[in-house]
């Protein structure tokens, strides 16, 4: 559903130089996944996900959403691809409810099945007691969940996350990833990326951690811990530290 | 919906409008600057217009207000100079008493009471008269009379212009009478009358017409006020939605970068458009109020028929301005990561065009279609043509409709290239997520080896029209020193300015290669030099063909100048002078760095069509005289496109430099040839012919054989190319 084929992002930097930003990476998230993208600040999360969502082109490589190519076909990868920045992106004068409704008429959704779609949406992510009081107003709980609605509003089949639990607390944050879980369940293919790797340790089927641009480890987190804290048992916290070290701990080394 | 393209772009369009259109209208600072501003601000601007116009009126009415006057005379003469005075009382008629006081006493007093008469006001003024003052008056010569007026009770200025007017009028009467005892007929004194006729009857008369002032400063309140009504909207519609990081959510929608800039055009320009109803609505509420609340005089009236014609007139060009502002101001802002940032940009730039919409005002400032072209302007000018300006009849309606027409094209074709503009910086990925602080600031010192953005291509042409309006009084007549000195100060001393702080890669910016491999530099070569060359002669021919039209003052001096250097300076200086440094220094800057910075990194056709335009109307621009603009944009447009085919500086300057070469060789044939040397002093009085019909022939066979020798060696380059090596 989503392959990332060789993708690559040189930026020019301020002194002259280039930066690296992605360097070759590649992965895949098959329908009905969920997978999480893991790296440390700059490492190249966003700029993956900015690729995928087609709002940065890419200096090599592609990528497909529901076999449209980012760089060719870039209008049908937006109309397959729900996408969640990192900032929670609502309008503060706008209700949930004319949120959605002004989304579903830019994906082209017609004008007579708008309002079924969008109490669809209030319904789904429990919105109907805030559907018409100004964003602005909402919590960030409420707020986040109006931004995946948003990203919903045309069905798509893949959904790209930024950070998505970021200005959430703990409650919040379950309250999203359930919903995200439940959307798996449907068959979407889920890409998010996370600092907070506790939160998704138990809920992505598998982790593709990146380090200065360049995936440095895949799998899921058994598999992860297995490859890189081999012979104990280990969180996906350790495995990632050792993975973006580049090394591997020797059993009994510790943590 | 499976729509067609242009029908889901409009969709999309839409959407996005409607979208803002209902942010826009929940933001009450929006509605304070679209509503409430202009229906406050032209009731009060009209009070106090009203207020001063009425307490100057007051006071020039008191003025002339006519007084009670009582004159004291003392002294051997009094009693014949009261008579005389007496006289003319009684022989003038009420319409030769203008200006006199409503009723005047002549008394004789002794000379010991006039301090308490004049202390009492018993008397208004007092005038002692000498022995043989009557005499002194039928002889030729002037007599002086010295009235004196109390020092405690001081004559108004009211008292001192009343007897004025009356002593003119004794001093006309003298006059006659001089003239007669002379035995000279009466028209001595009268030698020419003028009577006005015509078909149209009288002009409309106003004793003190401030219909013009009022009328030019509501029109440039308008345009800065219709810019208000963009002014925050546009700083909402994009900058505003990056500081809120929901701009994101927008470029990911399924549409083009397009649909998306159209859509907040369309937000933008209803609120305006609203800005605009509402001032119109509050400008003529308040001149139904106002108006019977000025001084009577103060206002001619339009002619009956012509004020609604003019109302829709003066509408459409602002509608066309609404479009325009909120483009620009979208332009502007686009660059902006935040609303902050997006206000301290676009501030400046609502004072720029204020200050270029004031301009139309100035005395001696020609309307007309062409200059009804100009933005922000023009649409001034429409309306005055519409309007009138009080002391002169609105325009006929065909030179309205041009006006009109030339305006509405101008605002559409600006608005369409500023929303291109916009369209492109939206889509740049390093203005997009690093903001202007880093990648767009003309402040910012870039790295080596960059090219200048489009901010900074602009930079070195501001500080070069600031050159040359500052030098222009200062600059020697000269033209030995004043072409060195203004080249030096306009293009020269900016470009190093920019090139010292910007630290840019000169081979790169300044396209500083040979054009092409082998013997095809020479046909490029020789072909740049015979466009030039050819340019030269069709310009200065078609010059010749519209003479009629009339060539400025200072078009004629400036070509009287260059002929008298080129006839009267070695050949070699006159051409290092006219043509070589010209030629070298405007490319660099021009097609150099100006052009380099439009086309960017990324380079389309449809870019390079905009920035060879563009750079080309700036080096138009750039010569100042109008006469000269139409050829000079041509030019532009010729060795832009030149440096843009061949990536090559040099057949740009090799044509510029035969361009300018031609006045020397003209003047060199002038004597054999009849009607050259006219082209070179561009329409002086004394040159009537055109330039003959061969001269012109060859002209265009050489702009052509140019043409297909730079085609033909561009395309053969490119070939090469592309094959294999």
């Amino acid at each position: 559903m989503i392959e990332v084929i060789d993708l690559v992002k040189h930026y020019h930097a301020a002194d002259g130089g280039i930066v690296r930003a992605v360097n070759g990476v590649s992965f895949v998230v098959q329908a009905g996944e969920m997978v999480g993208l893991l790296g440390a600040n700059g490492a190249g999360k966003t700029s993956t996900l900015r690729m995928l969502a087609t709002l940065l082109k890419p200096t090599a490589g592609t990528a497909r959403v529901a076999g449209c190519d980012v760089r060719h076909d870039p209008v049908g990868v937006r109309q397959r691809l729900g996408y969640v920045s990192a900032t929670t992106g609502v309008p503060d004068r706008l209700t949930p409810r004319e949120i959605f409704m002004s989304f579903g008429r830019l994906h082209g959704i017609p004008p007579a099945d708008l309002p079924g779609r969008a109490e669809s949406l209030l319904e789904q992510l429990d919105l109907r007691r805030c559907a018409d009081r100004p964003a602005g107003r909402l919590s960030s709980g409420q707020r986040q969940r109006v931004s995946l609605g948003r990203a919903l509003v045309h069905d798509p089949p893949a959904l790209v996350l930024d950070e998505p639990t970021n200005a959430l607390d703990v409650v919040g944050a379950r309250d999203l990833l359930v919903l995200l879980g439940e959307l798996r369940g449907a068959g979407h293919a889920i890409l998010l990326s996370t600092h907070r790797l506790h939160e998704i340790e138990t809920r992505c089927d598998r982790f593709v951690i990146i380090h200065d641009g360049s995936v440095v480890a895949a799998g899921t987190r058994q598999g992860l811990v297995a490859e890189w804290i081999p012979g104990r048992e280990a969180e996906l916290e350790d495995a990632f530290f050792a993975a973006i070290a580049g090394r591997s701990a020797a059993p009994g080394s510790g943590g | 919906m499976n729509l067609p393209g242009h029908q889901r772009s409009l969709a999309a369009a839409l959407a996005i409008a409607r979208r803002d259109l209902l942010e826009f209208v929940r933001d009450r600072r929006t509605l304070v600057i679209t509503l409430l501003l202009p229906m406050a601000t032209y009731p009060i601007l009209a009070l106090s217009t009203a207020l001063g116009l009425r307490t100057a009126s007051q006071e020039l009415e008191a003025r002339a207000a006519p007084s009670s006057m009582h004159v004291g005379l003392s002294g051997p003469d009094a009693e014949r100079l009261a008579s005389l005075m007496k006289r003319t009382l009684a022989d003038t008629p009420p319409s030769g008493r203008s200006g006199w006081p409503a009723n005047l006493e002549i008394a004789d007093v002794r000379a010991a009471d006039v301090e308490s008469l004049l202390d009492q006001g018993a008397i208004t003024l007092w005038i002692e008269t000498h022995a043989g003052l009557v005499r002194e008056l039928e002889s030729t010569g002037t007599v002086r009379l010295k009235a004196r007026v109390s020092a405690t009770r001081p004559a108004g200025p009211a008292v001192r212009e009343q007897f004025e007017a009356f002593i003119r009028t004794l001093g006309r009467d003298v006059a006659r009478e001089r003239v007669q005892s002379a035995g000279l007929p009466a028209t001595l004194l009268e030698p020419v009358r003028i009577a006005f006729e015509g078909d149209r009857g009288p002009a409309p008369t106003a004793s003190h017409n401030v219909f013009s002032t009022l009328a030019g400063g509501v029109l440039v309140l308008l345009t800065v006020l219709t810019l208000t009504g963009a002014f925050y909207p546009a700083i909402d519609a994009i900058a505003g939605e990056k500081e809120r990081g929901t701009i994101e959510t927008l470029l990911i929608a399924p549409c083009r970068i397009d649909d998306i800039v159209w859509g907040k055009f369309f937000g933008v320009f209803a609120i305006t458009l609203a800005t605009l109803v509402a001032n119109v609505v509050s400008i003529a509420a308040t001149a139904a109020v106002s108006l019977r609340y000025l001084p009577r005089g103060m206002v001619a009236t339009l002619p009956d028929g012509s004020v609604a014609a003019a109302i829709v007139a003066t509408v459409l060009a602002f509608v066309g301005m609404a479009a325009l502002a909120a483009a620009t101001c979208l332009a502007v802002t686009t660059a902006s990561k935040s609303g902050k940032e997006a206000q301290n940009t676009l501030t400046p730039v609502i004072l720029l065009v204020s200050a270029v919409a004031g301009t139309v005002l100035l005395p001696g400032m020609r309307g007309g279609p062409l200059l009804a072209a100009v933005p922000f302007a023009g649409q001034i000018v429409v309306a005055r043509a519409a309007l009138g300006t009080g002391t002169t009849a609105p325009a006929s309606a065909w030179t309205i409709m041009a006006s009109l027409l030339m305006s509405l094209a101008s605002s559409a074709v600006v608005t369409w290239l500023l929303l291109r503009l916009t369209a492109g910086t939206l889509a740049d990925e390093d203005v997009l997520f690093r903001g202007p602080d880093v990648a767009g600031s003309p402040l910012h010192r870039p790295a080596p080896r960059q090219r200048p953005n489009v901010v900074q291509a602009l930079v070195p042409l501001v500080a070069g029209f600031a050159g040359l309006w500052y030098v222009q009084g200062l600059v020697p007549s000269d033209l030995r020193w004043a072409i060195p000195i203004q080249q030096g100060v306009a293009v020269l001393a900016p470009l190093a300015l920019v090139l010292w702080w910007q630290r840019v890669d000169l081979r790169g910016t300044f396209a500083w290669r040979r054009p092409a491999r082998g013997g095809w530099v020479a046909a490029v070569l020789v072909g740049a030099a015979l466009v030039g060359a050819g340019l030269f002669l069709l310009g200065a021919a078609a010059l010749l063909a519209v003479r009629s039209a009339g060539i400025s003052e200072e078009a004629r001096h400036l070509s009287a100048r260059l002929v008298s250097l080129i006839q009267a300076q070695p050949w070699w200086l006159a051409w290092l002078l006219v043509a070589v440094l010209p030629a070298i220094c405007e490319e660099l800057l021009f097609r150099g760095w100006v052009l380099a910075g439009l086309l960017g990194r990324r380079r389309s056709p449809g870019r390079a069509r905009v920035a060879v335009g563009i750079q080309a109307a700036a080096f138009a621009v750039f010569h100042l005289l109008p006469e000269r603009m139409p050829q000079t944009f041509a030019l532009g447009l010729v060795l832009g496109t030149l440096v843009v085919v061949t990536r090559s500086l040099l057949p740009a300057i090799v044509c510029h430099l035969a361009h300018n070469s031609m006045p020397l060789v003209v003047l060199w044939l002038a004597g054999d040839v009849p009607g050259l040397a006219a082209a070179v002093e561009g329409g002086t009085p004394a040159s009537s012919a055109g330039l003959p019909g061969w001269v012109v022939a060859a002209a265009a066979a050489s702009t052509a054989i140019g043409i297909a020798l730079l085609a033909a060696a561009t395309r053969l380059n490119g070939n090469n190319r592309e094959r294999p090596s």
